[in-house]
C-alpha cells in the first residue's frame, strides 16, 4: 500500500510538473484536471479551471468558432485529433500560441477529453512570417502581372498607332508626288530640275517606308502579310525587279543569275518587294566596288532567291536575332538606312508563302540572305 | 454524371418525399452520420458534399460563384431538381439553413419543409440585432484558419492519433473528414460569417424547424428567438446540447423533435 501510494505520488507530481500542460475535460469542455505547468503558462489556479471553467473558454473568438467547427466535430468522429493551434488567452488578457493534442475516452463510464497542449510561440512567429512572405510574393506577382499586360498594351497601342500614321501620310506624300510630276512637265531650268529629282527621290524613299510600316503592323497587329500567289515565271518576274532596282542605285554592280527553270506559285509583288529589301542592305552593308550578286533557284519542289554581297561577316551571335523587327547585324549607322523593318518584312513574306528565310555570313564567302518557299 | 461527382451526392432509403441534409461550415456530409440514417427507413436520403468541402470536386470550385450563399443555392436546386421528383425536407446545419432557404424561395413548390440545425441568418451584431459576433472575431476565425491549414499538406485534414473507442469509424473517414483547400476554406468563412439573410426570413412560407441548442456560442438562444419571429411558418425547439453540433453530440434529441415537427406537419 505504501508503495503504491509513492508510486501514484510520483506519477501525479511527474504529471504535474510535466514539460508541456496536461489537462482533463468532460464532454461539455468544463476542466476536471490541469496541471501545474499549464496553469503557470495561463497563469491562473487550477482551482480557477476545475469545474468552473471549460477549455473553450481560454480560447480567443477566433479559436472558439474553430473549436465549434472542426475541433469538436473532429474530436467526436476520429477520437482524437493532434497538432492543432490554438490561442490561449492569458489571465492578463495576452494571446499564448499552443500546439494541442487531445482524446476523447471513456473513464469509468464517463466520457472524458484528455488535452496536451505545447507552447508553440516560436512556430507561430515563423508561420506568421512565412504567410507574411507569401502575401508578399503574391503581390509582387500581380504587380509583375499587371505591369506585363500595361507594357503589351501599349505596345499593341503603339503598333496600331504606326498603322494610323503610315497610312493617313499616304495623301499628303501622293499630293507631293504628283506636284513634283507637274512641275517636271514645266520646263523648269537645270538647277530646279535636280531639286525636283532630289524631292521626288526622297518621295519614293518615304513611300517605301510607310509601305514597310503598314506591313509590320498588318504582320503584327493583324493576320500576318496578305499574299495573292499566282502562276508566275520566276526568273522573268526577278529579272524585272533587278533592272528596276539597277536604276535606282547608279555606279553599283547588280548581276542575276539563273538555275533551273519552270513556273512556279507565289505572289510577283511581294517577291519583288523582299528582293528590293534585301538589295538595300546588300547596297548599304557590300563593299561599294564589288558586285551585288541576286540569283534565282527553281529546284523540284522548292524555289529560292539569294542576295549576296561582300561585306564584312555579320557575327554570329546576331545572326538568329536579324529578322526581328527592329534589328540590326552591326553597330553600323547610315543615313540611307530605313527603321529596320526590311528584314522582318523579308521573313514574313516567306512565311506567308509557306517559307523561311535564313542568312548565312562568314569573312571568307561574304553575306548572303535568302528566302526559300515551295515551290506550289 | 457530373452533379453526382460534383457535390459527391449520395441517396439511400426509400419513400415518395425526399429528405436532403446538407452540412456547415467546417467539415462534409459524414457529420449526418448518426442521423440520417434512421430517415433512410421513412424518406428517399441524399446527402451532399458542398463544393470545395469533403470529397466534393474542387476543380469544380469557382471563386466568383461562391463568394456569396447563392452560390451554394443554386448548386442545391440542381440537385434536387436532378436526383427528387416528389417534395423535398431540406435539412440544413448552420449556414446550409440559409442556403437552403434561399433555394426554396427560388422555387417553393419543390420544398414541403425546411429543418434548420443551428442556424443563423447573420453573425454579426447589427444595432439591436444580436448575432454573438463582431468583425474583429471574424477576423480573428481567419487567422486562426490560415494557422491551422499552414502546417497541413494542401489536402490533408490534421493528423489522427488513431480512435480504439470508434472500431466503427473507417479509414477512408478519418482521411477525409475535414479536408478542406486552405484557400477554399478561407472563402468559405469569410462567405458564411459574413452572409446576411435577414431581410429573407419573412418570404419564406415552408413550415420551418428551427433545432436550436441551450448552449452554442456559433448561433446563440437569442438568434433562435429572432429567427422563430421572422419566419412566418416555424416551430422553434430548445435542446439541451453544449456546441454548434447537435447531430453528433445529441443525435437522439435532434430526431425527437424533428419527429414531433414532422408528425405536426403531416409529413
Amino acid at each position: 500500500m505504501a508503495n503504491d501510494g509513492s508510486d501514484q505520488t510520483v506519477a501525479l507530481s511527474l504529471l504535474d510538473q510535466a514539460a508541456c500542460g496536461l489537462m482533463q475535460t468532460v464532454a461539455d469542455g468544463t476542466f476536471t484536471r490541469a496541471n501545474r505547468t499549464f496553469c503557470s503558462w495561463i497563469g491562473l489556479p487550477a482551482e480557477a479551471l476545475v469545474g468552473r471553467r471549460r477549455f473553450q473558454d481560454l480560447l480567443t473568438m477566433g479559436g472558439r468558432i474553430f473549436h465549434q467547427t472542426h475541433w469538436a466535430p473532429l474530436l467526436q468522429m476520429q477520437g482524437s485529433i493532434s497538432e492543432i493551434k490554438l490561442e490561449i488567452v492569458h489571465a492578463d488578457g495576452s494571446a499564448i500560441p499552443m500546439v494541442l493534442n487531445a482524446i476523447r475516452r471513456q473513464d469509468d463510464g464517463v466520457l472524458v477529453h484528455e488535452l496536451a497542449a505545447f507552447i508553440a510561440r516560436d512556430r507561430d512567429k515563423y508561420e506568421r512570417e512565412l504567410i507574411q512572405s507569401r502575401k508578399r510574393l503574391e503581390d509582387l506577382v500581380a504587380e509583375s502581372a499587371r505591369l506585363q499586360a500595361e507594357a503589351k498594351d501599349r505596345a499593341l497601342f503603339a503598333e496600331q498607332m504606326i498603322g494610323i500614321v503610315s497610312h493617313d501620310l499616304r495623301n499628303p506624300l501622293s499630293s507631293i508626288q504628283m506636284g513634283t510630276h507637274l512641275l517636271a512637265q514645266s520646263e523648269p531650268s537645270h538647277g530646279q530640275q535636280r531639286v525636283l529629282a532630289r524631292v521626288q527621290r526622297a518621295a519614293d524613299r518615304a513611300n517605301r517606308l510607310i509601305a514597310d510600316l503598314l506591313d509590320f503592323t498588318q504582320a503584327r497587329v493583324g493576320n500576318g502579310l496578305a499574299v495573292e500567289r499566282t502562276k508566275i515565271d520566276l526568273h522573268a518576274a526577278i529579272r524585272e525587279t533587278v533592272e528596276e532596282l539597277a536604276d535606282v542605285y547608279p555606279g553599283r554592280r547588280l548581276e542575276h543569275r539563273v538555275l533551273g527553270e519552270g513556273t512556279c506559285l507565289a505572289d510577283p509583288n511581294r517577291l519583288a518587294q523582299a528582293v528590293g529589301n534585301l538589295v538595300s542592305n546588300a547596297m548599304v552593308y557590300g563593299s561599294p566596288d564589288k558586285v551585288v550578286k541576286v540569283t534565282s533557284t527553281v529546284a523540284e519542289g522548292s524555289l529560292s532567291i539569294e542576295v549576296h554581297n561582300d561585306g564584312p561577316a555579320i557575327p554570329p551571335h546576331a545572326q538568329p536575332g536579324l529578322f526581328q523587327p527592329m534589328a540590326r547585324g552591326t553597330n553600323a549607322t547610315n543615313a540611307g538606312r530605313s527603321v529596320g523593318l526590311g528584314l522582318f518584312i523579308v521573313s514574313e513574306i516567306a512565311k506567308s508563302h509557306g517559307g523561311k528565310a535564313h542568312v548565312k555570313s562568314t569573312a571568307e564567302e561574304g553575306t548572303t540572305f535568302a528566302v526559300t518557299l515551295p515551290r506550289e | 454524371m457530373t452533379l453526382q461527382l460534383r457535390n459527391n451526392v449520395r441517396v439511400s432509403g426509400n419513400g415518395a418525399t425526399t429528405m436532403v441534409f446538407a452540412h456547415g461550415f467546417g467539415c462534409d456530409q459524414n457529420m449526418w452520420r448518426l442521423l440520417a440514417p434512421a430517415y433512410a427507413k421513412r424518406y428517399r436520403t441524399i446527402l451532399f458534399d458542398l463544393v470545395g468541402s469533403g470529397d466534393s470536386d474542387a476543380t469544380a470550385y469557382d471563386v466568383g460563384k461562391y463568394s456569396s450563399l447563392q452560390g451554394y443555392a443554386g448548386d442545391v436546386l440542381e440537385i434536387v431538381r436532378a436526383f427528387c421528383d416528389g417534395p423535398v425536407i431540406f435539412v440544413g446545419h448552420s449556414v446550409s439553413a440559409m442556403i437552403g432557404m434561399l433555394a426554396n424561395l427560388q422555387e417553393p413548390s419543390r420544398f414541403a419543409a425546411q429543418i434548420m440545425i443551428g442556424p443563423s441568418p447573420c453573425y454579426i451584431n447589427d444595432g439591436d440585432y444580436v448575432g454573438g459576433f463582431t468583425r474583429a472575431d471574424i477576423e480573428s476565425l481567419l487567422v486562426t484558419l490560415e494557422g491551422n491549414y499552414l502546417g497541413w499538406s494542401s489536402n490533408m485534414a490534421p493528423a489522427i492519433m488513431g480512435a480504439p473507442d470508434q472500431p466503427e469509424l473507417g479509414k477512408e473517414l478519418t482521411n477525409s473528414f475535414c479536408r478542406t483547400d486552405p484557400e477554399i476554406a478561407k472563402q468559405f468563412a469569410r462567405v458564411t460569417f459574413l452572409a446576411d439573410t435577414r431581410a429573407e426570413l419573412p418570404l419564406l412560407t415552408a413550415p420551418t424547424l428551427i433545432v436550436q441548442c441551450n448552449d452554442d456560442i456559433i448561433a446563440p438562444i437569442a438568434v433562435g428567438a429572432y429567427l422563430h419571429r421572422q419566419l412566418p411558418h416555424s416551430t422553434l425547439s430548445i435542446i439541451d446540447n453544449v456546441g454548434h453540433c447537435p447531430h453528433l453530440s445529441a443525435p437522439g434529441p435532434v430526431a425527437t423533435v424533428m419527429d414531433s415537427f414532422l408528425a405536426q406537419e403531416g409529413l
